[in-house]
């Protein structure tokens, strides 16, 4: 081969070796160019414990009109939804000059907030419809870890699949304390706001279209921001679970065969599913389990979440185990606890009723648990376990786990889960 | 009719000692050549006598005592005194009270007391050696087994061993007490004896344990269960004391039966405090009875799925109720 064509690929290589630099060069000169435009624009939000003046909590916002609102996530000022007597909230500007602000709206669902401050910024953005692809670049801003204003690239990777409401994958580092900061194009477009990231670069937005309506909502000239936040909470998860339970397995329930039994599985499309199955030699029987839960949920308080939904069938079956020894095993995993944790704040104490039942296909043994919101209005907890009776070496644990849930969906998807799941 | 002289404790409670009057004179006083002799250090050597006046009536007089002749009427020291039935009075510190002859008595309080130690050697099955023997094998036979059925690892039978020999340890500690307080009591130390009434009480438990989880699994949150289950728990520990008593000390049936119900009494009853307590607050961990039995599913009383509508109403209710009961004390 001549000695010229063999250059040919190192010649290539360089190329673009040097162009791929001289691309990273310009893109490090965007990004200090981006910062400098609109750094201006993004504020910081502590929260302060009215008496003493301590600060509590520190996010990120930005001015989204020349009247002084700023759009957050909820969950950096939840706390005054809260505890208003306990918490006031106050923006750091640029400059570093702090100013009091009132929360004006929220939404709880989708973690937004509007608040006002009486300041007319220079610069604000304006949020407008935005055309972004795939691999997209974006900058996020805000204030990590209390560390300064700071601006870090990433790209646009779509909307998350199973999401009941759209939410932004983006891949960047978002960490604590940019919550509430904008992600913007190198045009200065808003896309989204930073919510939450499960590390590794894998962090969510909530569509600038969210924020975009409930800045609309307050700057509507008869808006009057609610006398109760909570009750307002309140309202927003009864609409919300309404949306998201009132059609669960109702019918055409998508089912999976997990031993013997046939079971419901992706209750909807906003819903993962996992199997397992476990076979360890030193045990005395065999598992195999299949579970389905929502990627979404709310934070209303660092302490409580809510509308998380979960669908869990777990198969035991042994041939090593006598009945009354296989029946211990499956009392336990009837017993076994799985439900979501709570503080006395929030939720009251569990209450559990049992009964032996019996539907169209086979005995059953039904564990209702129940618990309330205590702020919020009529809103509940409920666990449903089933146990499937009938065989001596072999069983199914079926949990449904409702989180957030008016009674009337308590009601309405316990007994559809009990009856018109084909068992067996 | 003769007059009774008694001669009482400093606290006039307790008698101890009874004189006819009927040689007179008769003297009183601490000295050893009295007629009665008074051991108190307040008493004169010769404190004073009792005599026959002229008129044939008793009468106490005084021998010119130090502390003489004080009657309990208040009126203050004496020099003489007419003794009649209800008469009392302090010499020195001693009381002394005059009855008449046919003072009433109470009729005498029948002997319940069974001298027990011998009579329980005598009566009843558990005395036999042999029962003893097979109560003593087979509690930690039934504890082993229970462990085991309840058990689903590898290590079940190695844990019902295990609690088998646990039990067997706590009982002989146990069994060692009771024998040792009978030694001291009724000087018998019937070490067996007490094994086989702990050992009774083991079986006993086990099976109402057993009993109750099928109960629970056929009869799910009946609420006859919880007074049964208080009306078990004080049966078992009343006749389990009352056994022990029984072989340790000489107290009656009667009193053997009333300490036993106190004493468990006492501790249901903490027990009941402690469950009360506990359901009053608040936890997020939820409790319910998800006991599930080997039982032939076409016998099994079961509801159909539209009773258990019925049950999520019953709960709205009681977490309804929580959440304004703490509203209220917010």
């Amino acid at each position: 081969m001549p000695t010229t064509l063999r250059l040919i690929p190192l010649l290539v290589l360089g190329a673009s070796l040097t162009a791929g630099a001289a691309a990273a060069q310009e893109r490090e000169g965007l990004t200090s160019t981006v910062f400098d435009r609109y750094s201006q624009r993004i504020i910081k939000i502590q929260v302060l414990e009215s008496r003493s003046g301590t600060r509590t909590g520190v996010g990120s916002g930005f001015f989204v009109s020349d009247s002084g609102h700023i759009v957050t996530n909820y969950h950096v000022v939840s706390e005054l939804v809260h505890h208003p007597d306990r918490y006031r909230a106050e923006m750091v500007d640029s400059t570093g000059a702090g100013q009091k602000v009132a929360l004006l709206a929220i939404d709880v669902v989708h973690d937004l907030a509007v608040l006002g401050a009486a300041v007319q910024p220079h610069r604000h953005f304006v949020l407008d419809p935005v055309q972004v692809t795939h691999g997209d670049r974006l900058y996020s801003l805000g204030h990590p870890h209390d560390l300064g204003l700071s601006i870090v690239e990433g790209t646009y990777n779509g909307l998350l699949q199973h999401t009941l409401y759209p939410k932004i994958h983006f891949t960047g580092s978002i960490n604590p304390g940019m919550s509430g900061g904008p992600a913007i194009t190198a045009g200065g477009q808003v896309v989204g706001i930073n919510v939450s990231t499960s590390g590794d670069q894998v962090s969510f937005l909530v569509p600038v279209e969210r924020a975009a309506a409930l800045v609309k909502q307050v700057r509507s000239a008869d808006y009057r921001p609610p006398a109760n936040l909570l009750d307002e909470v309140a309202a927003q998860l009864r609409e919300y679970q309404d949306v998201y339970l009132a059609d669960l397995f109702a019918n055409d329930v998508n089912t999976v065969e997990i031993g013997p039994y046939r079971v419901a599985t992706q209750p909807a499309p906003f819903f993962r599913c996992w199997g397992n199955a476990s076979q360890r030699t030193e045990r005395l029987y065999q598992t195999a389990e299949h579970s389905c839960s929502t990627d979404d949920y709310v934070f209303i308080a660092d302490d409580q979440q809510s509308g998380v939904i979960e669908v869990t069938h777990e198969f035991v079956t042994t041939t090593s185990l006598s009945a009354p020894r296989f029946f211990a095993l499956y009392t336990a995993l009837l017993e076994r606890d799985n439900t979501p944790r709570g503080t006395e704040e929030h939720v009251t104490s569990w209450r559990c009723g049992t009964r032996n039942l019996r539907n169209a296909s086979a005995p059953l043994r039904a564990v209702l648990c129940l618990r309330r919101y205590r702020k919020l209005g009529e809103l509940y907890d409920a666990v449903l376990k089933v146990a499937v009776l009938g065989q001596r070496d072999s069983g199914l644990v079926s949990t449904l786990s409702l989180s957030g849930a008016s009674f009337e969906n308590v009601g309405r998807l316990t007994n559809r889960y009990l009856e018109h799941i084909a068992w067996r | 009719m003769a007059l009774i002289l008694e001669v009482l404790d400093a606290r006039g409670e307790a008698v101890r000692e009874r004189v006819r009057l009927e040689n007179l004179p008769l003297t009183l006083g601490r000295g050893y050549d009295n007629d009665l002799i008074v051991d108190d250090p307040y008493v004169d050597a010769r404190h004073a006598r009792i005599v026959l006046d002229d008129t044939g009536s008793t009468v106490l007089e005084d021998l010119g005592s130090v502390n003489g002749l004080d009657p309990s009427d208040g009126r203050g020291r004496v020099t003489r005194l007419a003794l009649k039935p209800g008469t009392e009075l302090r010499i020195g510190r001693t009381i002394v009270r005059i009855r008449d002859s046919d003072q009433p008595v109470p009729a005498a309080l029948q002997d319940l007391a069974e001298r027990v130690a011998p009579a329980a050697e005598t009566q009843g099955w558990l005395n036999a050696l042999w029962a003893r023997i097979a109560i003593t094998v087979a509690a930690p036979f039934a504890t082993a087994s229970y462990v085991w059925l309840a058990s689903y690892e590898r290590s079940g039978a190695s844990d019902g061993f295990a609690a088998a020999m646990g039990g067997a340890v706590l009982t002989a500690i146990w069994s060692g007490i009771w024998a040792a307080t009978g030694r001291i009591i009724v000087h018998r130390f019937l070490f067996l004896a007490h094994i086989a009434v702990v050992s009774c009480a083991l079986l006993a438990s086990i099976l109402y344990a057993a009993a109750a989880k099928w109960m629970e699994f056929l009869f799910p949150d009946n609420l006859v269960f919880a007074p049964i289950a208080m009306l078990a728990g004080l049966a078992l520990i009343t006749a389990t004391i009352v056994g022990h008593l029984r072989l340790a000390t000489t107290m009656t049936r009667q009193r053997r039966w009333r300490a036993g119900l106190l004493t468990s009494a006492v501790l249901v009853l903490i027990a009941s405090a402690a469950v009360l307590v506990e359901s009053d607050t608040f936890s997020d961990v939820p409790e319910f009875s998800g006991q599930l039995e080997p039982f032939p599913a076409q016998w099994l009383p079961a509801g159909d799925t539209q009773e258990f509508g019925s049950v999520a109403l019953d709960l709205k209710e009681q977490v309804d109720q929580l959440a304004s009961d703490s509203l209220r004390t917010r």
